[in-house]
């Protein structure tokens, strides 16, 4: 299905805005000044060709909802740190995860799993098969390897 | 020039809660940054879900706040079942409201418990057990499990209330407020602990909405906020409750919450056992043949409040028998990265305080 920018609304009655790549940042900024300061949730759907990101705000003084989505081709993106400091850890976990590059984000390493895990878990392509072990280096430090033997 | 120790207090620290790693910078006896290391706990639900039916899935919603785990399948279920076009009866409705209420009380007592342990005071962790222990006994009665209850169902919830489980919760209803009063009088009335939480760990309104923090911590900070208000689900447009709101923003307000959303929430359920309605208690569209049948598509978001804050729930669905994607807004998660603001220029004895109010459970933070 071709992504076409525009409004529609949700199966569950929320305002979904759709924008191209390069007006995400303009349209979130304008959203923040309207009032929109609560930056929810951001999701990546990876949806094979392409990864849909989808950011959830939510209005405090008008309590009004709002749903923004974008797709991303070579699953990069500009960071909204700069907006909501609460998308610091969204965009850590989403990067992960699913392996969406945020630009301009401040501090971009892996939320949850070691740093020098192979692959992100939540992409379609995950060969989930291909065991991981975590260990920890002497400084305690953790690590992913392949091999089950390991460690100390 | 000072010199700075880089410390590590966790993951088997015993004041953080599971599994909480602080990286903490220390001048002195003064934490001068904090960054929380988080992920000892994970186990990726969100692709678990993606490989289950959605009627299994609820089973990591309960593993999630394992503490008030009713409150979590109803976050789901308030997804799923939009998107998959099975409405739960009336009945069902404010069942659920119930046993979510329950829940919320139950996972306030065990991080009051907690927060007492987390300041040195071992007798409140007795009573507030004490009292969790009685909706345990109905948490067993309905769903024959204490923790993971796994009792809401999609379209319904696992079995009906009978007379037992309704007169256990009567009972409840009558013991609590004194219970809670006498459990907030060993604390507002011990010196103790008031020179450890008044004035300590200050959060502002600004700096708890740039965070997204939601739940009994924003409230605190002064931000008149509940998904339950906002935008109702199940039956709470249909009962009488209040938001406690302090704008004091410290350890202290943010206890003071907590215990107020307790009271609040006897009052909500003392409500909906009078009103519970007769009539059946699942929608005959999800019996248990057609649960692996179930096919949805779309994309739906919930939002619910959890006992940490707001919960969130997205989900995807390409027309088959399982989610394509599924993605929780855990509200533990955002509470604890403002710990990173407001631990910082403290002593390390009071970011033990400080850490303890923002109620964190690994489950729902690591997923």
């Amino acid at each position: 299905m071709e992504f076409q920018p525009g409004e529609e609304k949700g199966k569950d009655g929320r305002k979904i805005i759709k924008v191209k790549k390069e007006d995400l940042l303009s349209t979130l900024e304008s959203l923040k000044k309207k009032g929109f300061n609560h930056l929810s949730l951001i999701t990546g759907v990876d949806r094979k060709d392409y990864i849909e990101v989808v950011y959830h705000l939510h209005s405090f003084e008008s309590n009004e909802y709002v749903v923004v989505k974008t797709v991303t081709y070579n699953s990069k993106v500009p960071s909204v740190t700069h907006l909501w400091k609460s998308a610091d850890w969204d965009e850590r976990e989403e990067y992960d995860l699913m392996g969406i590059e945020f630009e301009g984000h401040p501090d971009l390493r892996r939320l949850f799993l070691p740093q020098n895990w192979v692959g992100h878990p939540l992409r379609k392509d995950y060969n989930m098969k291909n065991v991981q072990y975590i260990n920890m280096d002497e400084d305690g430090e953790d690590y992913a390897t392949f091999d089950p033997g390991d460690g100390w | 020039m000072s010199e700075w120790v880089e410390l590590n207090m966790g993951p088997q620290h015993p004041s953080t809660h599971g599994v909480l790693r602080l990286k903490i910078k220390v001048e002195g006896e003064i934490v001068r940054e904090v960054e929380p290391v988080i992920g000892y706990l994970h186990r990726n639900a969100e692709k678990l879900c993606e490989n289950t039916f959605f009627c299994d899935n609820l089973l990591y919603f309960d593993r999630m706040d394992y503490v008030g785990a009713p409150g979590m399948e109803v976050g789901y279920l308030e997804a799923a079942e939009k998107l998959l076009g099975v409405p739960p009866p009336e009945r069902a409705i404010w069942i659920r409201t119930i046993m979510a209420e329950l829940s919320r009380i139950a996972s306030h007592l065990v991080w009051l418990g907690a927060y007492g342990l987390d300041l040195g005071m071992l007798t409140p962790f007795f009573y507030a057990f004490d009292l969790r222990e009685k909706i345990m006994t109905i948490f067993v009665e309905a769903s024959g499990s204490r923790l993971l209850t796994n009792y809401c169902s999609i379209g319904g919830v696992y079995q009906d209330f009978n007379e037992k489980i309704v007169q256990e919760i009567e009972d409840f209803i009558n013991i609590a407020p004194s219970k809670i009063e006498e459990l907030n009088s060993l604390f507002v009335k011990n010196d103790i602990f008031i020179s450890r939480t008044k004035g300590i760990g200050y959060m502002s309104k600004e700096v708890a909405i740039d965070y997204g923090v939601t739940g009994p911590m924003l409230r605190a900070s002064g931000v008149e906020y509940d998904v339950r208000k906002a935008e109702p689900y199940l039956a709470y447009s249909k009962v009488n409750f209040e938001i406690p709101v302090s704008s004091k923003g410290d350890n202290l307000a943010r206890f003071l919450v907590r215990i107020e959303e307790m009271r609040q929430s006897v009052k909500i359920i003392s409500q909906a056992i009078k009103k519970l309605p007769d009539g059946p208690f699942f929608n005959p569209k999800a019996k248990k043949s057609m649960m692996i049948r179930m096919r949805g598509e779309g994309e739906v978001y919930a939002r619910t409040e959890a006992s940490k804050g707001e919960f969130g729930v997205y989900i995807v669905g390409d027309g088959g028998v399982k989610p394509y994607r599924v993605r929780v807004r855990s509200p533990s998660l955002k509470n604890l990265s403002v710990l990173r603001e407001i631990g910082k220029n403290v002593m390390i004895a009071d970011l033990v305080a400080i850490s303890g109010t923002t109620d964190l459970v690994f489950g729902e933070i690591d997923r």
